[in-house]
């Protein structure tokens, strides 16, 4: 047979949809399918239903809008086919339906950031007026339950900028890629990764005008509008990957969709930055490793569940987390069990997936009932808000933890 | 009136005899159809599923391509549930002598076949999967067609008119009474009971097997038996049928079916006695991937679902030893003025583009000898499911906002689909999920379309046709096939019998992700069920 | 990130090796590319004929309950196999004969669990079978859609309500000795099962169901956690993807996630099982172990692979990496020193060591002893 010609050494196929086994393993995984039985599950939504899109596009199904992204059956997949790549690239190619008003508002966090940061305090004191609550709920089918992050008065963008000097005196430099909540919402955060990094002997820098990850815009099938924040994106961070900065970020999601998302969905291409993006927690890792020394305090104690956020899991980075937060003196960690909050950024604010989506959390949230930390520590936004909304208790960042307990 | 008695009985459960048996019970007749085994197990269900333009056969038998092009655009208008009117392309690559593209486009022409030469950029344009190194490009009105959903519904509509259809009835004589033919004895393969049935005329519809039906009422007829092997790939590669335009040769043409792509054939002429057991050999896995991969370059790195051969039913002409310039012209054979031997016709050779043709052949014949002046509807009368619009629109009506499976219940039943509509949800469960068919259709095609065994159920409804070859549907269908006929040991060696005849496919192509699922296979059969 | 031992493979074989391995004392990861062989565990270990207690400790101490009796299990489809080691959930008998009057529960809608193949079976060995459903829909709210009716779902509703399926079958059950459940119970608490017999005034038997196997995912639960909680790193969804191999001996693996963070060990497993989880590779030219390139113990020409006949022995199922008495493999003939092969990746290249779950737990096993030497 070998006559020269190397035919079937191996087999492609988009996202691997053909290396499924029809091994039902990412159904016994799903969060969604287990709550809402209006979605067909992974392996028909994914590979199945590829196949039958390829006879003919018609075979799309709009229940497919149920998948929450959270790619956990691409992390059970024994196959590494790309089951959630697969769901969201049939959405973005065959939904035809123009997105509504209502999921272009939530999908612009950069432009709704921008708008409301002048005039935060009436913003949010109007987005947390029961009557506006029920306002967007009843027009705008955003659930009423939901609180709107607060808007902060003054950008993280601003505060850093003011900065430039104090950073640059550093002699290691990393750039920020601190994504819209950081920058409108909780500058905080940012803060406190300048103060560790700061610790480290490392200064901070902001890229040269990033926009918004758009992982916000993939998941409402703006994909004009995600393509172009991409294309964007990946230019300034060439920028300053070329200057040779590491960029370092605090949210698991931008981290992926930065990673993967851009050249899987969107066809931008990343190789030239990809591997110099990283998860603060992972870079900090590194150079404790290499012999980095952080200053804690003595008195610091704190009981800590970490929850490791889906995208996070996706990355396979849960274990920098972990790992940095166990080496924090007076810490003590829970791991929990993975699970997914259930509200997966924009997702959770739709009226439609309410009840999905806190029925997908309960999982994780009666964990953290039977364990009762001080705090719950976890690399995602939308997580945080999920969790502080749906248990009480407080989520920060393990950056924020770490900038806690240090000197 | 005696059961037994009919006025034309039927032999042989291919496209051929159904079509026949249908055109028959249409003008009136009461018939009868009986197969050794399963409607479409022969050459019907085991070839390209590739309606022809009559391109193909434009140079070299200009008839036969003329005949095409008329019954494709018939059965365009009274199959359509059965047909993707997909297009071909004839193309040329550098090797290929273009100048064959003139005379090929000419003969086209001649035969009454729109052929446009078209750029090929427009062609890598309209099928993004052809080799991008073609040269020259043909458009064509191929199409392809689901041989075994023809077949059922040609059977349907022939039960319908009345006809009755008999399956695992295997023929053991025909009866005679000197030179008239009177009937046939049979045996059922299922009960053991032996049974004899009457009629005037009987059409020996067998295929490459009626030879040994033809002796059996004491006439030659000489097939020429002509194996052909195809391989499947896992998923549609191309939308549109592709073609080499040059001269008829192996593994020149994959066609896009349902929700894979198919390609072939190997020829080689092969033992009558061996026919019913026909294999693919390594060597014609090679050569299929090898000319395969020059028509989609993809094909190299796509996954195949599974290897099988069909034998053509060709009537012996000359002694040329390939077959490919063998005519495929139909060959209706009135055995009382060629051999003396009153009320028996065989209707053979032709191809299963213009079955409706020669159904309607003998037809006429079994008419003329019966004296019946009625004229045949078929090219007309569309067939039970083709009544209404494409799939979509059918399943629209039925159902406000079809899922995914009743869409695809809709594409492979046609409007018959309103028929597994029911108030239970629990008919919605999907038996098949690669192929997505749900509890209803399976138990509609037990209760309408003769079903009795797994690979009966198989070309019916796709069960276990998809990528994971019946790893889960078989012993799901396996259950409601037992609860339909009460016999659970019966249906453990139909399970036995399934996952074997899916084996012999999947080993000739073992390696990669179809080694890994059959590995899989194994293990939840063996280990897991304990089967 | 540096450990002892750096196990590529988190299914059975991996598992058992990383949890022997922090008992003792070692520090591992586990790097493991989704779901596993467990996913469709028939929740025996089969080829296990004797049960030593080090095996018996590591179950238990994983919160799995298993029982070792030498006999026979009831399959799916009705039939019987030979089993000894065997989770609490499968039922071992001496014979199978095991009862008189059976009871077999199902449930409205689920095609997954075969009650008219277990009654025939049954009836062949002379027991009178009575088949009842269950409607999933009276026992929980929301129902469960058609196309949900998969054995993982029905558990998940079932660790709330298994309760009710107890009462329901005391009274469904009249003159029965024995009632035969689907293996749907227990998904998150092992004990369950038990409860459930302890329920029932019958002898209780779980029968198996199409994969997803909910005993398995229960089990591969429980071994992953308790791996974690003696301090072995899982890390799930990623996948090595090559290694650095320096005078023959393995400096690090790296993988798809961590990308340029390798993982360094003084020891490495591979317990990356056969084809299905891509520990083997095929095309139509070859076999092969595509991490480490390893020598493979196997007949190069492909028409050798197969048997035509599905139901036989399939000589494919047979190949495996070749490995020397300490299972340590070679690379063009030049021995890997600080590598070692466990699990269905070995085929059946090691008879000795028995196959499937046997296989993984004694190669893991014989492993940890030689590295912990």
């Amino acid at each position: 047979m070998d006559n020269g010609i190397k035919f079937q050494e191996y087999t492609e196929s988009t996202y691997n949809f053909e290396e499924c086994t029809k091994c039902t393993v990412c159904t016994a995984f799903c969060p969604v399918l287990q709550v809402n039985p209006l979605y067909p599950g992974p392996k028909q939504a994914g590979p199945d239903g590829e196949r039958l899109r390829l006879r003919d596009p018609n075979f799309f199904d709009e229940s497919l809008k149920y998948c929450l992204n959270c790619k956990r059956c691409e992390v059970w997949c024994p196959s590494e086919v790309k089951v959630a790549d697969l769901i969201q690239s049939a959405r973005l190619q065959y939904d035809t339906t123009p997105p509504k008003l209502r999921d272009r508002l939530l999908a612009s966090t950069d432009f709704m950031g921008k708008l409301a940061r002048p005039v935060a305090p009436v913003v949010n004191a109007v987005t947390g007026l029961p009557l506006a609550k029920t306002a967007m709920d009843v027009m705008l089918k955003i659930d009423r339950h939901r609180t709107f992050p607060k808007y902060s008065a003054s950008s993280f963008e601003f505060w850093l900028k003011r900065r430039r000097k104090e950073q640059a005196v550093f002699s290691e430099q990393v750039a920020y890629y601190h994504g819209c909540y950081v920058n409108y919402n909780y500058p905080q955060l940012g803060k406190d990764l300048v103060k560790v990094l700061n610790a480290l002997g490392v200064g901070v820098q902001l890229l040269d005008g990033e926009k918004c990850c758009g992982i916000a815009l993939i998941s409402n099938r703006l994909t004009k509008e995600a393509t172009k924040n991409a294309k964007h994106n990946v230019s300034v961070l060439s920028k300053a990957v070329e200057s040779g900065l590491k960029v370092v970020t605090t949210s698991s999601t931008c981290t992926l969709t930065l990673r993967e998302e851009y050249p899987s969905l969107l066809g931008v291409d990343n190789s030239a930055v990809k591997d110099s993006i990283l998860m603060a927690t992972r870079y900090i890792y590194e150079k404790l490793e290499q012999g980095a020394k952080l200053p804690f305090r003595a008195d610091f104690h704190k009981r800590v569940a970490y929850h490791t956020p889906c995208h996070m899991q996706r990355l396979g980075w849960g274990i920098f987390s972990e790992k940095l937060l166990r080496m924090i003196p007076g810490l003590e960690l829970t791991v929990l069990d993975s699970a997914c909050c259930g509200i997966s950024g924009t997702y959770g604010f739709k009226k439609e997936n309410y009840e999905t989506s806190q029925a997908i959390g309960e999982q994780l949230f009666s964990q953290l009932r039977a364990i009762q930390p001080e705090v719950v520590a976890c690399d995602c936004e939308t997580c945080k808000w999920q969790i502080e909304m749906s248990t009480g208790f407080p989520v920060m960042n393990p950056i924020s933890l770490l900038a806690e307990a240090l000197c | 009136m005696n059961p037994n008695e009919f006025d034309v009985i039927i032999i042989g459960g291919g496209i051929t005899g159904a079509g026949t048996q249908r055109d028959c019970a249409m003008r009136g007749l009461r018939t009868l159809l009986v197969d050794r085994s399963d409607i479409a197990t022969g050459a019907t269900g085991r070839n390209h599923g590739l309606l022809h333009s009559g391109a193909r056969y434009a140079v070299n038998d200009p008839e036969s391509a003329a005949e095409c092009i008329r019954e494709n655009m018939i059965l365009r208008r009274v199959a359509a549930h059965c047909i993707d009117e997909s297009d071909g392309l004839f193309v040329t690559l550098p090797e290929d002598d273009l100048d064959y593209q003139k005379s090929f486009v000419q003969a086209c022409r001649d035969a009454g076949i729109r052929a446009d030469i078209i750029d090929p950029d427009l062609a890598r344009r309209l099928e993004p999967a052809v080799n991008p190194d073609i040269i020259g490009a043909v458009r064509v009105p191929d199409c392809s067609v689901d041989p075994f959903r023809l077949c059922a519904a040609n059977m349907l509509d022939a039960k319908l008119h009345g006809g009755q259809v008999r399956l695992q009835t295997e023929v053991t004589g025909i009866i005679k009474e000197g030179n008239t033919v009177k009937g046939i004895r049979t045996h059922n393969r299922n009960t053991g009971e032996d049974l004899d049935f009457y009629a005037p005329i009987v059409v020996n519809a067998s295929g490459v097997w009626g030879q040994e039906i033809a002796q059996m009422a004491g006439v030659k007829v000489g097939m020429f038996p002509a194996k052909g092997s195809l391989l499947i790939f896992a998923h549609r590669v191309n939308n549109m049928v592709i073609n080499r335009c040059r001269k008829p040769s192996n593994a020149d043409i994959l066609v896009p079916g349902d929700t894979v792509c198919i390609v072939g054939t190997t020829s080689s002429r092969i033992p009558l006695e061996e026919c019913r057991n026909v294999a693919v050999t390594p060597d014609e896995v090679t050569l299929l991937i090898t000319e395969g991969i020059k028509l989609a370059p993809r094909l190299s790195s796509t996954r195949i679902l599974r290897a099988y051969a069909g034998v053509r039913p060709l009537v012996s002409a000359d002694d040329d030893p390939s077959g490919r310039n063998i005519s495929r012209g139909i060959v209706c054979l009135d055995h009382e003025t060629r051999d003396g031997i009153k009320g028996f016709i065989t209707i053979t050779g032709g191809k299963l583009t213009s079955y409706r043709l020669m159904a309607e052949m003998a037809t006429d014949m079994v008419c003329k000898k019966l004296g019946i002046d009625k004229a045949c509807e078929t090219a007309i009368t569309p067939l039970p499911g083709s009544e209404e619009g494409s799939y979509e629109e059918v399943a629209k009506k039925i159902w406000e906002n079809p899922t995914v499976a009743q869409k695809a219940a809709a594409a492979r039943m046609g409007s018959r689909v309103a028929r597994i509509r029911s108030g239970d949800r629990r008919d919605e469960a999907l038996i098949c999920e690669c192929e997505q068919v749900s509890m209803g259709e399976i138990n509609a095609a037990i209760d309408r379309l003769e079903a009795s065994t797994l690979t009966d159920l198989r070309r019916r409804t796709r069960v276990g046709m998809g990528t994971c070859q019946g790893e889960f549907c078989a012993c799901r269908a396996a259950g409601l096939l037992a609860k339909a006929h009460g016999c659970i040991e019966k249906e453990r060696a139909d399970i036995d019998f399934f996952l074997q005849e899916r084996w012999k496919g999947n080993f000739p192509i073992g390696w990669g992700d179809t080694l890994r699922e059959a590995e899989y296979t194994q293990w939840v059969y063996k280990h897991v069920l304990g089967i | 990130m540096r450990f002892d031992t750096v196990i590529v493979g988190g299914g059975l074989a991996g598992l058992i090796a990383g949890i022997s391995l922090q008992k003792a004392g070692k520090s591992t990861a586990i790097v493991s590319t989704g779901q596993n062989a467990l996913h469709f565990f028939s929740g025996c270990f089969e080829s296990i004929q004797e049960a030593p207690q080090q095996v018996l400790d590591i179950f238990n101490e994983a919160g799995i309950r298993v029982h070792y009796k030498p006999g026979v299990r009831l399959m799916p489809m009705g039939t019987f196999k030979e089993s000894a080691l065997s989770l609490d959930d499968v039922s071992l008998f001496p014979t199978p004969q095991f009862g008189k009057r059976v009871l077999i529960i199902n449930f409205m809608g689920y095609h997954d669990f075969f009650s008219s193949f277990l009654a025939e079976g049954l009836e062949k060995q002379g027991m009178e079978c009575r088949i009842r459903f269950l409607t999933l829909g009276e026992l929980t709210q929301p129902e469960l859609g058609p196309n949900e009716m998969r054995a993982v779902q029905i558990a998940r509703k079932m660790d709330d309500v298994w309760e009710k399926v107890v009462q329901e079958v005391r009274v469904l059950l009249k003159d029965e000795d024995t009632v035969i459940l689907p293996q749907v119970f227990g998904l998150k608490d092992a004990s369950v099962p038990t409860r459930i017999r302890q329920g029932i005034p019958a002898q209780v038997v779980f029968a198996g169901t199409l994969p997803p196997s909910v005993p398995g995912i229960r089990t591969q639960m429980q071994l992953k956690k308790r791996y974690e909680v003696l301090g072995g790193t899982y890390l799930m969804g990623d996948r090595v993807t090559g290694a650095h191999v320096y005078q023959d001996v393995v400096q690090n693996v790296v993988t798809k996630q961590l990308d340029r963070h390798y993982l360094e060990a003084d020891h490495f497993i591979l317990a990356s099982g056969s084809f299905f989880s891509k520990g083997l590779v095929s095309n139509p030219f070859k076999i092969y172990e595509p991490l480490f390139e390893l020598d493979m113990d196997y007949n190069q020409d492909r028409n050798t692979w197969y048997n035509p006949t599905f139901a036989n022995h399939q000589p494919y199922m047979g190949f495996g990496v070749k490995t020397d008495a300490n299972l340590q493999p070679s690379r063009k003939g030049v021995p890997v020193k600080n590598l070692y092969v466990i699990g269905s990746i070995l085929g059946e290249t090691h008879p000795e060591l028995g196959s499937g779950a046997g296989l993984a737990i004694r190669s893991a096993l014989k492993v940890t002893e030689l590295i912990t030497k």
